[in-house]
């Protein structure tokens, strides 16, 4: 195995890994935010009078 | 949207370095291509240290104020601060086998005191799991946080209390800094790399940031709702038992 091959395994583990979490980061964020939208939502509507 | 922002200005800064580390600087005389790990290995490691570091802070401002958000801040420190330290290895494991022959030594006690430094953080996210209250979850983590933060100072005097494979800080004297024995050329990309790593890095904090306040309070919300519930079953009349006939009592 060659410098070059060893260069590629480091930046692609380490520049793919930082783009994954960031992604997965993001997705994770997104379902969270929806999640706790949807519970206050339901909280309101839980709440109004007449139901 | 500053956040976004912050975060495109790091994917860019990190793009440019890494070409300008790739294939603007000429390989190093000895080491030849290899040293190109060198720049993503050196800020993976220095944002460990610092994640660690504002984990440690943290968990103590946490048990001065009794506040959740200094535990959320703790949190992100410790999630990203424990992906940066695997990448620290990964590079020098990258770097050390066309360089030193080896993969890793275990002897060595820079790469033991990081591979410790991995297994106590990894183990201060799995202490998280362990309960539901999040005051209690917090305020043992902080401790935790706190005992671990202890290997970041042995982790980086490593070098220079004991002999080993790894070499001393390449900037620990701030002469070499402003007269590096290195050609500029190598100096620029590893000081931009470590500019582009820490622009990217405060964006992943202030994500996962957010997304532990967001849980905590869809957690805080599914509390409120089992205590509600509770005290509903609590107040519904209970259905009474038929008293027993007299001649059952007494026989």
């Amino acid at each position: 195995m060659n410098d070059a091959l060893f260069v590629i395994a480091g930046y692609g583990v380490i520049l793919g890994g930082l783009a994954v979490y960031a992604v997965t980061l993001a997705r994770r964020l997104r379902a969270a935010r929806e999640e706790s939208l949807r519970i206050r939502r339901d909280a309101r509507q839980g709440s109004e009078p007449g139901r | 949207m500053k956040t976004r922002a912050l975060g495109m200005v790091g994917l860019l800064a990190v793009v440019i370095a890494a070409i300008f580390g790739l294939f603007v600087v000429p390989p190093d005389a000895n080491q030849g291509d290899a040293q190109r790990i060198m720049y993503v290995h050196v800020a993976s490691a220095w944002l460990a240290y610092l994640s660690f570091g504002v984990t440690a802070l943290g968990g103590l401002l946490f048990l001065w104020k009794r506040d959740l958000r200094f535990d959320a801040v703790a949190l992100a420190g410790a999630e990203v601060g424990v992906m940066f330290t695997a990448f620290a290895i990964w590079g020098g494991m990258m770097w050390g086998k066309p360089v030193w022959g080896t993969f890793w030594q275990w002897e060595d006690p820079r790469l033991t005191t990081t591979a410790l430094l991995l297994a106590l953080y990894v183990g201060y996210l799995l202490l998280r799991h362990l309960t539901d209250d999040p005051m209690r979850r917090a305020t043992r983590a902080a401790i935790v946080g706190l005992v671990a933060a202890v290997d970041i100072p042995i982790v980086h005097f490593s070098v220079v209390w004991w002999r080993g494979l790894h070499q001393t800080a390449t900037f620990g004297d701030p002469a070499k800094l402003l007269h590096p024995s290195a050609p500029l050329l190598f100096v620029v990309a590893l000081m931009g790399m470590l500019t582009a790593f820490t622009i990217v890095w405060a964006y992943l904090m202030i994500r996962r940031y957010q997304l532990a306040r967001t849980a905590w309070q869809i957690e805080e919300h599914g509390r409120l709702g089992r205590i509600s519930a509770a005290r509903q079953a609590a107040v519904r009349p209970v259905r009474p038992v038929a008293e027993p006939h007299p001649e059952e009592v007494g026989s």
